[in-house]
C-alpha cells in the first residue's frame, strides 16, 4: 500500500491551519477511483508492475503527455509537459521535481563514524552534523561500487543517499560495528527544487533566511507547518535544493511548494530533465555511465574512483579503508581510462556511440544530450588515457527524414562542467534570478 | 550394401540433432532407432487414452540459443516460448518465484530479504562471468591438455592468459563454484533460507548430488548456460519449443529429411560391424548389414560399448574404463492423467513462473536427508519433486478440460538396500508423491484418472538407459569436461576409429541439451572434410 493512495486522516482534514492548505489528494486524481490502480495487499511482484512514489497523484496531475518511465523500479515522470519548457524553466526560474526513487540508507549508532570512515574513500570525520559530502565506496580490488551524497544527521546518525541498492555490501561491511543499516526508502520522500529561483521559492513558501544555508549544507524547517529536511545539494549543477519529507506528507509540501511559486516559473519536471542537468553539470551515474563493481559482468565496465576523475575523494592519508591496498598501488600509475565531458559541435541533436582518435576507437559514450542553452551536444564518454590529447571525431548519426546521414563531427574535451555558473556557490544564495 | 556417409543410432534429441547438423552439410545420414517413434527420452506416450505426454522424462530445460539458430529450426517450422524461472512451494505455504524481469525478481526476494534483493546484483554477476567462460568451451570439444598441435596450443595459451589476467579473487570464485556446495557457495551470497532453498532446488534436479553434497555448486550454474536474455536482470529463462519436446523432435526430423537424410524406425541396431579394428558400419537384429563412413551413437556410454561390440574387438582395458564410469539413476517420474485442472491456491494465480515448473521443497538439510536416503537406497520418504503441467500451455495432450502432469521425482534410487522395486514399493512411491501434491493442490488426488510411476529401472529395461540416469553419467568434475566420457578423452573420437559417442555421455554432458549431438557432428564433419 503506497502512502499516496491512502487518504489522509481525518483529524488532518479537519484541521484549520492556515499554513497547510487544504488538499483532498483524491483531488490529484483527475475522477478516477484510484482503488482501480491499487493492487490488493500483499500482491505477488510481478502483477504490480506499476510502483508509484509517494508524490505520484501530484506529478500525475501535472502530467500532460503522459510519458512515464522507470527509475529504480519506480514509475517516474519522464517529462511532464515539454522538455524543452521544464529546462527553460530550471535554468531561467526552478523546477520541482520527484526523486523519491533514490535509495535512502540511514546509518545510525555509536559506531557509525567508524563505520563510514572504513566504508567510503573521503575523508568522514571531518564531516559536520547537518552537512553532505559525495562518497564513493569500493570493494577490495579499487573498483567502485557506487557513489552517493552522505548527510551527517546527528553525532550517530548518518543518511546515505544512492543511485542503486548497495544494502549487502553495507550490512555485511558492518559486521563487528556497532551500527544499524535500515533502508528508509520507503519512509523518506525527497523532491529536488533546483534553477537560479530555487532560494526564492522556497523563501516564497515560508523558509526565511534560507538563502544563509551554505552549499552542501542541510537543516530542518517547516513548510506548511510540516516538518522536512531542506538541503542544498542536487544534480543541476546550478543552485538547488533538495527536501526530504515524511512520505505521507510529501503530497501537502509538493502542493505548498507549487502554490507558492505559481506565477513565478515554477515548472514541475520528470526524470529527463533531470539526466539532462546533470550532463550539463558534468557528474557520471552509477549504471549509466559506470557500473558498479557487482554489477558489471565483465570488470572491464567497472571502474577505479581514479577513472571516474575523482581523486579528490580518495583520501589515501586514511589509514584504512575497503579498497585502501589496491587503491594506493591504483594510484602510483595513471588510469588506463578516464571519464570525458565531451562537446560535438552541430546545431542539431546527433547520435553517437564510440570516439574516434584519427579513425582509431578510444572510446565509448555513455550519455549524450543536446543542451538547448549551449546549442551543442554534450556527452560523458570513457576515454583511453592516451587518446587524451589527441584530436577526437564521433561517428554521428543524423536522421534525416527516413535516411540516416553519417557524418564526422569533432568532439572537444572540456575539463569543467559545461553549466557551472558561480551562484551555485554564493552565500546567501541570490533570491533574484 | 547399402551406404551411407554417416549413420546415427538413436533417435533422441541428441542423435537428432547430430544427424540434422551432418545432414545440413550436405552428409547422407540415416538414423536408426528401435522404437516405432522417434524422441528417445522425450517421445511422447499416451499414458490414458486422449492423455499423451513424454512418458520419462519432461524437463523444462530448453535448448541452447545458438544450437536453434544453427539448425535454422525456426524455418522448419519450430516455435518458441521463454519461460520464467519456476516457482518453490515450501510446505509452510511460503513460495519462491524466479522472474526474468530484474525489478520484479529483486521484488520477489525482497519479500523475504532486502538484503538478498541487493546482493542478487552480485550472484548475477558471478553466474553470468562463470557462464561465459564456460560457454565457448561447452560449445566445442574439450580439449585435452596434452594435445599437441599449434592450435590447440593457442587455445590454451588463450585459456591461461583469461586465467592469468584474472585477479586473485575472481580465479577463486570460478574455482568455488566446481569445489564448494550448493549451499556453502549460496551462503556466500544470500542470508534467506528460502531464497537459498529456490536456487538449490532448481540445481538439484536430475543431478546426483546434495546440496550439502562438495561439487554440487556448479549445477547452479545449469540455467545460466542457455540464456540469452541477459540483459533483462532477473532469473534466467528458458527457451522452451511449442508444442514440447514432440514438438522439437519432429523439427529435427524434419531439418534431417529436408536435407536428404532418412529415419529408419523400429530398426535395432545389435552391433557394430568391424574391419580392421575400426567401424564399417552397424548390423541390425534382423541380421541386416548397413556399411558407414562413420558411425555415431546416441546411447550413453556403457550401451554403446558394452552392448553394440564384442568385448574382444575392444582396445585392451577399455571394457573395464567403460565399466567404471558411473551412472545412477536418482529420478523416477509420476505421470498422472486428470479430469479437471490442478489448482494451487498458495501460489498467486497467474503466476507467469509457474511454466518454468513448480518444485515442492523444505529445507536444505531436508534436501540432504533425501539424498542420504537415497545414497543408503532407501525408498525416498520426503523427495524433491518438480511438477510441470505441459497441458496448460498445449491444449492438444489432453482431453478438453483435462490435464496431463508430470512429477520429476528426485533422489529415487534404482536399487533398493533391502530388496526389489515391487509392485507395492512402487504404488507406495506414487501413494507418498500424490500425497505431497494433495498438499500443495487440495483435490487433486480425487481428480485422478490414470498413474503411471516410471522408475529409473522402467529406463533401463524399456529405453536402454543404463541405470536410468537421465544425465547419461553422474556430473562431476572427474567425469566433466576433458574426463568426458572417459577420463583423459574429452572428445567425440573413441578407442574405436569411425565409431563417436554424441550422448550426454561426452562432454559437455547433461549442461547443454543437444550440444553434445552438435559437437560431435562437428568432430564427424571435420575429419570427414580433412578425409575428403
Amino acid at each position: 500500500m503506497t502512502p499516496d493512495t491512502l487518504p489522509p486522516p481525518l483529524g488532518e482534514q479537519d484541521a484549520e491551519s492556515p499554513l497547510r492548505p487544504e488538499i483532498d489528494p483524491q483531488d490529484e486524481r483527475a475522477a478516477v477511483d484510484p482503488s482501480l490502480f491499487e493492487p490488493p495487499a500483499g500482491a505477488p511482484p510481478f502483477e504490480r508492475t506499476v510502483l508509484t512514489t509517494s508524490l505520484h497523484a501530484a506529478v500525475a496531475a501535472e502530467s500532460r503527455v503522459n510519458r512515464w518511465t522507470r527509475w529504480n523500479g519506480f514509475t517516474v515522470a519522464a517529462w511532464l509537459t515539454d522538455l524543452g519548457d521544464e529546462y527553460r524553466a530550471l535554468r531561467g526560474a526552478a523546477t520541482l521535481a520527484d526523486i523519491s526513487p533514490l535509495i535512502k540508507y540511514r546509518i545510525a549508532g555509536r559506531d557509525a563514524l567508524a563505520f563510514l570512515d572504513r566504508l567510503v574513500t573521503g575523508e568522514v570525520a571531518p564531516l559536520a552534523v547537518d552537512r553532505a559530502m559525495h562518497v564513493l565506496f569500493c570493494e577490495e580490488q579499487g573498483l567502485v561500487l557506487g557513489d552517493g551524497l552522505l548527510f551527517r544527521l546527528g553525532d550517530e546518525e548518518y543518511r546515505l543517499v544512492t543511485e542503486e541498492t548497495h544494502l549487502a555490501w553495507l550490512m555485511d561491511s558492518a559486521i563487528g560495528f556497532r551500527v544499524r543499516v535500515e533502508d528508509v526508502g520507503d519512509t523518506l520522500a525527497a523532491m529536488s527544487l533546483q534553477g537560479p529561483l530555487a532560494a526564492f521559492h522556497l523563501s516564497r513558501a515560508g523558509l526565511a533566511g534560507i538563502e544563509r544555508l551554505q552549499p552542501m549544507a542541510g537543516c530542518w524547517a517547516a513548510l506548511a507547518g510540516i516538518p522536512v529536511y531542506v538541503s542544498r545539494t542536487g544534480m543541476s549543477g546550478d543552485l538547488g535544493y533538495e527536501i526530504w519529507v515524511d512520505p505521507e506528507e510529501a503530497l501537502y509540501v509538493w502542493r505548498h511548494l507549487m502554490q507558492a511559486g505559481a506565477g513565478f516559473g515554477l515548472y514541475p519536471s520528470g526524470v529527463g530533465l533531470r539526466e539532462l542537468a546533470r550532463l550539463e553539470a558534468g557528474l557520471p551515474r552509477a549504471g549509466r555511465d559506470y557500473l558498479g563493481a557487482f554489477a558489471a559482468i565483465d570488470p572491464v565496465h567497472a571502474r577505479t574512483p581514479f577513472e571516474l576523475g575523482a581523486e579528490r575523494q580518495v583520501a589515501l592519508v586514511k589509514p584504512h579503508f575497503n579498497g585502501r591496498a589496491a587503491l594506493v598501488r591504483l594510484a602510483a600509475a595513471a588510469p588506463p581510462r578516464r571519464l570525458a565531458r565531451l562537446v560535438v559541435d552541430g546545431l542539431e541533436p546527433a547520435r553517437f556511440v564510440s570516439v574516434l582518435a584519427d579513425g582509431r576507437p578510444v572510446g565509448i559514450v555513455t550519455t549524450t544530450g543536446f543542451s538547448p542553452a549551449l546549442g551543442c551536444n554534450l556527452a560523458l564518454a570513457t576515454l583511453d588515457t592516451g587518446a587524451l590529447t589527441a584530436r577526437l571525431t564521433v561517428d554521428a548519426e543524423i536522421r534525416d527524414e527516413l535516411a540516416v546521414r553519417r557524418v564526422v563531427l569533432p568532439a572537444r574535451l572540456v575539463d569543467e562542467p559545461f553549466w557551472a555558473p558561480a551562484r551555485r556557490h554564493a552565500v546567501p544564495a541570490p533570491l533574484t534570478a | 550394401m547399402e551406404r551411407h556417409d554417416a549413420i546415427v543410432i538413436g533417435a533422441g534429441l541428441n542423435g537428432l540433432t547430430a544427424a540434422a547438423t551432418l545432414a545440413r552439410a550436405g552428409l547422407g545420414v540415416l538414423v536408426l532407432d528401435r522404437n516405432a517413434a522417434p524422441g528417445g527420452l522425450s517421445a511422447s506416450h499416451e499414458i490414458a487414452p486422449g492423455f499423451r505426454l513424454p512418458r520419462y522424462l519432461l524437463g523444462a530445460g530448453g535448448l541452447p540459443a545458438r544450437l536453434v539458430a544453427d539448425l535454422d529450426l525456426a524455418r522448419h517450422g519450430l516455435r518458441f516460448v521463454r519461460a520464467e524461472g519456476g516457482v518453490t512451494l515450501f510446505p509452510d505455504g511460503r513460495h519462491h518465484a524466479g522472474y526474468r524481469d530484474g525489478a520484479v525478481h529483486r521484488r520477489e526476494i525482497a519479500r523475504f530479504s532486502r538484503r538478498d534483493a541487493d546482493a542478487w546484483t552480485r550472484y548475477r554477476r558471478d553466474m553470468l562471468r562463470a557462464a561465459r567462460l564456460l560457454r565457448p568451451r561447452l560449445e566445442t570439444a574439450a580439449e585435452l591438455p596434452v594435445t599437441r598441435g599449434f592450435k590447440a596450443l593457442k587455445a590454451r595459451l588463450g585459456l591461461a592468459d583469461g586465467l592469468a589476467a584474472m585477479e586473485a579473487g575472481r580465479l577463486r570464485d570460478t574455482l568455488d563454484l566446481w569445489t564448494l556446495s550448493a549451499a556453502e557457495f549460496l551462503d556466500t551470497y544470500f542470508e534467506s533460507d528460502i531464497v537459498k532453498v529456490h536456487l538449490a532446488a532448481a540445481a538439484m534436479m536430475g543431478g546426483t548430488l546434495g546440496p550439502l553434497s562438495p561439487g554440487s555448486a556448479g549445477r547452479l550454474l545449469t540455467p545460466w548456460l542457455a540464456t540469452g536474455g541477459d540483459a533483462a536482470g532477473g532469473a534466467p529463462d528458458i527457451l522452451l519449443p511449442h508444442g514440447g519436446s514432440a514438438a522439437l523432435t519432429a523439427t529435427l526430423v524434419a531439418v534431417i529429411e529436408a536435407h536428404g537424410g532418412r529415419l529408419r524406425m523400429e530398426a535395432e541396431v545389435t552391433d557394430v560391424a568391424m574391419k580392421d579394428r575400426k567401424a564399417r558400419g552397424v548390423i541390425l537384429a534382423n541380421g541386416e548389414e548397413i556399411a558407414a563412413g562413420a558411425v555415431l551413437s546416441g546411447l550413453d556410454l556403457k550401451r554403446s560399448f558394452l552392448s553394440l561390440f564384442q568385448w574382444k574387438d575392444l582396445p585392451q582395458g577399455l571394457v573395464g574404463r567403460v565399466g567404471r564410469f558411473r551412472m545412477k539413476g536418482a529420478t523416477a517420474k509420476i505421470n498422472l492423467a486428470l479430469d479437471g485442472t490442478p489448482e494451487f491456491p498458495a501460489l498467486p494465480e497467474g503466476c507467469p513462473a509457474l511454466a518454468g515448473g513448480l518444485r515442492l521443497a523444505g529445507s536444505m538439510d531436508g534436501m540432504q536427508r533425501a539424498f542420504d536416503d537415497w545414497r543408503a537406497h532407501m525408498p525416498p520418504r520426503d523427495p524433491l519433486i518438480e511438477v510441470l503441467i505441459p497441458s496448460l500451455s498445449d491444449a492438444t495432450i489432453a482431453p478438453a478440460g483435462c490435464h496431463v502432469l508430470s512429477a520429476l521425482v528426485q533422489y529415487v534410487p534404482q536399487t533398493l538396500h533391502d530388496g526389489a522395486w515391487t509392485a507395492e514399493r512402487r504404488d507406495a512411491l506414487g501413494d507418498l508423491v500424490v500425497a505431497r501434491l494433495e498438499a500443495a493442490s487440495p483435490g487433486l488426488a480425487g481428480r485422478i484418472v490414470a498413474r503411471d510411476v516410471v522408475l529409473a529401472a522402467d529406463l533401463e529395461n524399456e529405453i536402454g538407459l543404463t541405470a536410468g540416469d537421465i544425465a547419461h553419467g553422474e556430473a562431476t568434475l572427474d567425469q566433466m569436461f576433458v574426463n568426458r566420457p572417459l577420463p583423459g578423452t574429452g572428445g567425440y573420437d573413441t578407442p574405436v576409429r569411425n565409431f563417436y559417442v554424441c550422448s550426454p555421455s561426452a562432454h559437455p554432458g547433461p549442461l547443454m541439451p543437444g550440444q553434445a549431438g552438435a559437437n560431435a557432428a562437428a568432430r564427424v564433419l571435420a575429419l570427414h572434410r580433412k578425409r575428403g
